[in-house]
């Protein structure tokens, strides 16, 4: 029986860890004082899209159409089933379903949030962004440093304490949690050598968010063993995007790619671009262009190893960030590759948190959805009527010009992160080199 | 243990950071920005009623009526543009008709009264009735009607009004009162973390420990009651 506890242990948070007390009682306390920052912002705080995807989920239920929302149609099922069981299980949901079916936005929103159980609702919502959250925190703790328990135990202290992922998941309440915990599976799987099921996984990822597909050329290049691998790998990962696409193509008679292809969230990554002539139609998509450079650059490495495959990730997404147009949830998908980076090097935590501070004046860009209206539920007759903070900056400068100065040093602070993230490269690599020299001595 | 105690300190300056807004925005009474809130704000003081609007710097027009059983003796403008605003004053009765654009921010008039048990009030806002948006001696005391009369001792009435009776917190406490199935548990589980993180820092080096755990947990369960009894206390 014994044994059979310290498997579980040593399963969940890692043998080094497990076998040591004080590590093991530290871990305790970090994981118990990131629990209470997430439970005080449970119940009160959430962004309208909370609501919208829960929406979708009770249009599924109450059609039985699956294909409701067919661009995230994984992410639908999965909320589609989980408000399914929580609907049979608790009153509070069932008393709110006729919101959720509610068609007018403005009015769903006003009934959600006036409602005497929306604390109860929201805390049920989140949920299983908090068991998302839960996993995601102890996978992390297998990427890296193995046989380090202090590293290991700095890299959960960073994902529990971390900024982004409490107001991404706890605030603003968006479900990219369930895309950035397929990431870390299939990074995990390469870190073990599964080339395929690492590429599955990710392949579910992208099925599930769009956004793994950045780091999937990186992770067939850092699994290929012989020339057709690169076919296999490639095939694979973009697997889970067309087993969607030909399942919503045959089953409900529509694509989810081209409209894919089309929304304003795809056009992100091509809107900032140089015009070579003015008025022309040439011109060059700067994230694509700085992304194959990336590309290339991970190609060109000789001995790849596991940290530069996650170096590379972060520098994709910091490169994504720092260069597209986003919305604030996208932030949270390179923080499982930054938290790895900031044991080694310090000063990128600090610059981090510029980040999130940067972000949170980057916010008014979306106006009062995102910013008075996340703390509705505790009055929304008095965050409603309060005076926002565009009309306020308005008054004394224009306020898109005062966001986008903020938006350029949050530019700045991202490729600056990149550029210390390269200099930890070429350390990693030195040090691989050093180390085979004096093995071979 | 330096860095969580840091960490502890960022986590409340962000909380004192996002209390900051609402609490500039109105819990002190009839704080408002000209040129960036909207709507009319009427309060009293030193004996004199003041009755100012504000636009978002969007072309608006701000008019209607004041009347009263007493007498206006005086009263004053604030910000008043001739060729755009007018006001009539009578006796017992003022009508004004004003617009607020991208330059002017906001206007107003102050006037005192001698005799008078109500003052009656009809103001529209481009030309139809918001009644969210007339703050009367504070911010969200609204009227419930389009036509509304206060009365004399209105404004001394509402200053008697405690902070938990006011927006947002009157709400908020009503809401967490009448779903008191969530509230104490959601109350139960923040406590049980609490008591377990007391558990592996400070108790750690205690004897008896079972002790201090029993008394951890009578705590809590007495805290739930008084917090119940506080709350009811609050929305009665």
């Amino acid at each position: 029986m014994k044994t059979f506890f310290k498997k579980i242990g040593s399963l969940i948070v890692t043998k080094e860890i497990f076998e040591d007390k004080k590590s093991l009682r530290t871990l305790y306390k970090y994981f118990l004082i990131g629990l209470l920052v997430r439970f005080t912002f449970l119940p009160f705080f959430f962004q309208r899209d909370l609501l919208s995807t829960y929406q979708r989920a009770a249009e599924t239920i109450s059609t039985g159409d699956f294909g409701y929302d067919n661009q995230q149609m994984l992410t639908n099922v999965i909320h589609s089933i989980y408000l399914f069981i929580i609907k049979s299980i608790f009153p509070a949901i069932n008393q709110l379903f006729s919101v959720l079916l509610e068609k007018d936005t403005w009015i769903s929103w006003i009934s959600f949030n006036s409602s005497y159980n929306v604390f109860t609702v929201l805390t049920l919502f989140k949920i299983p962004y908090l068991i998302f959250d839960i996993a995601c925190m102890f996978l992390i703790l297998r990427l890296s440093f193995d046989g380090e328990p202090e590293n290991k135990l700095r890299v959960f202290k960073y994902w529990i304490f971390n900024p982004i992922v409490i107001f991404v998941l706890y605030i603003f309440a968006r479900h990219d949690i369930i895309g950035v915990l397929a990431i870390l599976v299939a990074l995990l799987l390469a870190k073990k050598d599964r080339k395929y099921w690492a590429i599955i996984v990710l392949a579910f990822g992208i099925a599930l968010r769009f956004f793994p597909i950045l780091i999937l050329p990186i992770l067939v290049f850092y699994l290929v063993r012989t020339k057709k691998d690169y076919i296999i790998l490639s095939l694979v990962g973009v697997s889970g995007l067309v087993a969607v696409e030909f399942f919503s193509y045959f089953y409900f008679g529509k694509s989810v790619i081209f409209p894919l292809l089309n929304t304003q969230h795809f056009d992100y990554l091509l809107s900032p671009k140089l015009e070579l002539v003015i008025g022309s139609h040439s011109s060059i998509f700067i994230f694509v262009a700085v992304y194959i450079v990336i590309i290339l650059s991970f190609l060109h490495i000789k001995k790849k190893n596991f940290d530069i495959l996650l170096n590379y990730g972060a520098i994709i997404y910091l490169a994504y960030v720092g260069i597209c147009y986003f919305h604030p949830q996208y932030m949270i998908w390179v923080v499982p590759f930054l938290i790895i980076i900031f044991v080694r090097r310090k000063s990128l935590l600090y610059y981090h948190w510029i980040q999130f501070a940067l972000l949170m004046v980057i916010l008014i860009y979306w106006g009062d959805l995102v910013t008075k209206f996340v703390f509705a539920p505790m009055d929304h007759k008095y965050f409603v009527y309060m005076t926002g903070i565009i009309p306020i900056i308005e008054r004394f400068y224009d306020s898109a010009e005062f966001v986008n100065i903020f938006r350029s040093i949050f530019t700045g602070v991202s490729l600056w992160m990149i550029y210390l993230i390269y200099k930890d490269n070429k350390k990693i690599l030195s040090d691989e080199l050093k180390k085979g020299k004096i093995k071979e001595v | 243990m330096k860095r969580i105690s840091f960490t502890a300190k960022i986590i409340i300056l962000v909380f004192l950071a996002v209390l900051i807004l609402p609490l500039l925005a109105g819990c002190r009474g009839i704080f408002y920005i000209p040129g960036a809130s909207f709507g009319y704000y009427i309060w009293e003081e030193n004996g004199n009623i003041f009755v100012e609007w504000s636009a978002d710097r969007k072309d608006s027009k701000f008019d209607g009526g004041i009347s009263t059983d007493g007498k206006i003796t005086e009263y004053k403008l604030k910000e008043w543009e001739e060729e755009n605003d007018v006001i009539k004053v009578g006796e017992d009765r003022i009508d004004f008709s004003a617009t607020l654009n991208d330059k002017d921010y906001s206007d107003g008039f102050s006037f005192t009264l001698q005799n008078n048990t109500y003052l009656e009030f009809d103001l529209r806002i481009n030309d139809g009735y918001d009644l969210s948006r007339i703050n009367v001696g504070g911010f969200l005391e609204n009227p419930e009607n389009n036509i509304f009369r206060i009365e004399k001792d209105y404004f001394d009435q509402l200053k008697m009004k405690h902070w938990y009776q006011r927006r947002p917190f009157s709400e908020f406490f009503s809401k967490l009162f009448s779903n008191k199935y969530f509230t104490f548990t959601y109350l139960f589980i923040l406590g049980i973390i609490i008591i377990e993180i007391l558990r592996v820092t400070v108790l750690t080096r205690r004897r008896r420990k079972i002790i201090w755990l029993l008394v951890s947990y009578t705590t809590l369960i007495l805290i739930e009651i008084c917090i119940y009894f506080i709350l009811k206390f609050l929305v009665r």
